[in-house]
């Protein structure tokens, strides 16, 4: 008796610090859960898509730096990829919107030259495409930016670059843009799962 | 359509509309064909191709069957040889003409037996084929049987389309490569296109519910596009030289199609029409199988 009163207690005295253990594990897995999401969604009202890749570097004509665009002079992406919000692709500005500025800004520099020289050839760089989705894929830019921008009224538009980042990865931390996303059916479909998005095979293949 | 759906409703799956169908309604895309207005001039089937990345097979292989004419105009000798005293396998007058093009069946015959759901039926009301999930087993075309699609025997990259003639390829289609079955879409990507137009332009229908056609129930989605009727055309419609193509949405009964259905009293969900007056010249492909096809075909009238 008084050994299963003994052993009862134990129990108990264990049972208290696995308790103790475990409720301090659930308090740090929402503070784990609270802190990661706070790093994850800046985008309010969606659930960003999950999984990484590691695309081989595309080489450019021109080392564009995305960084000095769009983090150190904070250029909105819709400023240049213009038709990403009008058409289904993003788009390469025309050479003539990189002059509206480099005619005036930073003209010594050897990666302007270049574009000046193109500018007074008539001839555009050949861009390289990075983000290439297969041909039996319908995929609209204007409609997601639709959903997670214009109809997002807790996102001001100022922060589209959150948004772009969900399938384009931080193109501000890089120069030329290096594909960090699977961009797959799986990544697509996870996404269009969390947010409640179409789920027929016709909505995207064609 | 996932595949979790497909298993757990394997039931519904080939039940069709009439018992409830597993579908909430966006649309019920339809065609009217008035076969006297048509006159046979195979322009449906020339725009067909050059909508559709249809391949050009050449003689050889149209011989044996592998054309991929999406839109094919049938031709019958079934009336008198008016005016001629021969009498041969094709005569030159009384021909009658049917465009017969894929008819998106509601309790399509090719769906259940997809071994992959390569073929599913969307909320659309579309009989949908997915290129990229085919494995080209032909089950489909073994059980349709209005012989409506097509396989791809051959890859016809090179010989239908060298340079610089790929450049006339329609980018809002796949080009199919062998080993797929393909089919008339009724002209998927231009519905994709008024569809997302609508929604860029915040045209949509909140509230769900309930859509009666003639007296039968439509379950339909909340959030679907309100696209316009004649807002876009199919290729085949909009080529016609007499306009004997009609197209629409059937859940609108306010459009063209619908009035047509209406008008000449043909319905979806029968297997036989029963119409009191035989003036009305609807009817629908061997609707006595049960396919409940979304195409009408309006009778010719005949001399004799």
């Amino acid at each position: 008796m008084s050994v299963n009163h003994q052993c009862s207690y134990d129990s108990g005295r264990r049972g208290n610090a696995r308790r103790v253990l475990g409720s301090l594990g659930i308090v740090l897995g929402v503070a784990a859960l609270v802190l990661s999401f706070t790093a994850v969604a800046e985008v309010p009202g969606a659930i960003p898509p999950q999984g990484t890749h590691d695309g081989k570097d595309v080489a450019q004509p021109i080392e564009f730096p995305h960084n000095i665009h769009a983090d150190v002079n904070k250029i909105n992406c819709m400023y240049c990829h213009t038709y990403a919000r009008r058409s289904k692709v993003a788009g390469i500005p025309p050479t003539s919107k990189c002059m509206g500025c480099h005619s005036v800004i930073a003209t010594d520099k050897p990666r302007i030259k270049k574009l000046t020289e193109y500018w007074e050839n008539r001839e555009p760089p050949p861009w390289n495409k990075v983000h290439d989705v297969p041909d039996y894929v319908h995929f609209t830019h204007e409609k997601h930016l639709k959903r997670f921008v214009f109809d997002n009224d807790a996102l001001p538009t100022e922060n589209v670059s959150e948004v772009c980042a969900f399938c384009h990865g931080e193109v501000k931390t890089m120069t030329v843009a290096h594909k960090t996303k699977p961009l797959n059916m799986g990544f697509c479909k996870r996404c269009h799962e969390a947010n409640h998005g179409p789920f027929d095979c016709w909505q995207c293949h064609k | 359509m996932s595949l979790r759906n497909l298993l757990e409703n394997w039931g519904d799956y080939r039940k069709g509309r009439e018992q409830g169908g597993h579908h909430k309604y966006e649309h019920m895309w339809g065609m009217a064909i008035d076969l006297n207005l048509c006159i046979g001039c195979n322009a449906c089937s020339v725009a067909c191709y050059a909508e559709n990345n249809l391949a050009v097979v050449g003689k050889e292989k149209f011989e044996k069957g592998h054309a991929l004419h999406w839109m094919r105009v049938e031709r019958y000798w079934d009336e008198p040889n008016l005016g001629e005293d021969r009498v041969s396998e094709y005569q030159v007058h009384g021909a009658s003409f049917v465009p017969t093009n894929c008819q998106n069946c509601n309790a399509a015959t090719c769906e259940p037996v997809c071994p992959v759901a390569a073929t599913y039926h969307t909320p659309d009301g579309l009989n949908a084929q997915v290129y990229n999930r085919c494995i080209g087993s032909r089950y489909c075309s073994n059980n349709c049987p209005y012989r409506l699609r097509y396989f791809n025997f051959w890859s016809y990259y090179e010989s239908s389309w060298p340079a610089p003639l790929h450049m006339q390829l329609n980018p809002d289609l796949t080009v199919r490569d062998k080993g797929v079955m393909e089919k008339c879409t009724f002209c998927v990507q231009r519905i994709r296109a008024a569809k997302d137009k609508a929604k860029m332009e915040n045209r949509v229908v909140a509230e769900g519910g309930f859509v009666n056609v003639g007296d039968q129930q439509f379950k339909v989605a909340p959030g679907r596009a309100k696209v316009q009727d004649m807002e876009f055309q199919t290729a085949c419609q909009q080529t016609c030289p007499t306009s004997a193509i009609s197209f629409g949405d059937m859940l609108n009964p306010d459009s063209q199609v619908s009035k047509l259905w209406r008008g000449h009293q043909v319905e979806l969900g029968k297997t036989s029409q029963k119409k009191p007056n035989p003036d009305l010249r609807g009817y629908r492909l061997l609707e006595e199988l049960n396919t409940d096809p979304c195409v009408m075909f309006l009778e010719r009238v005949r001399e004799v």
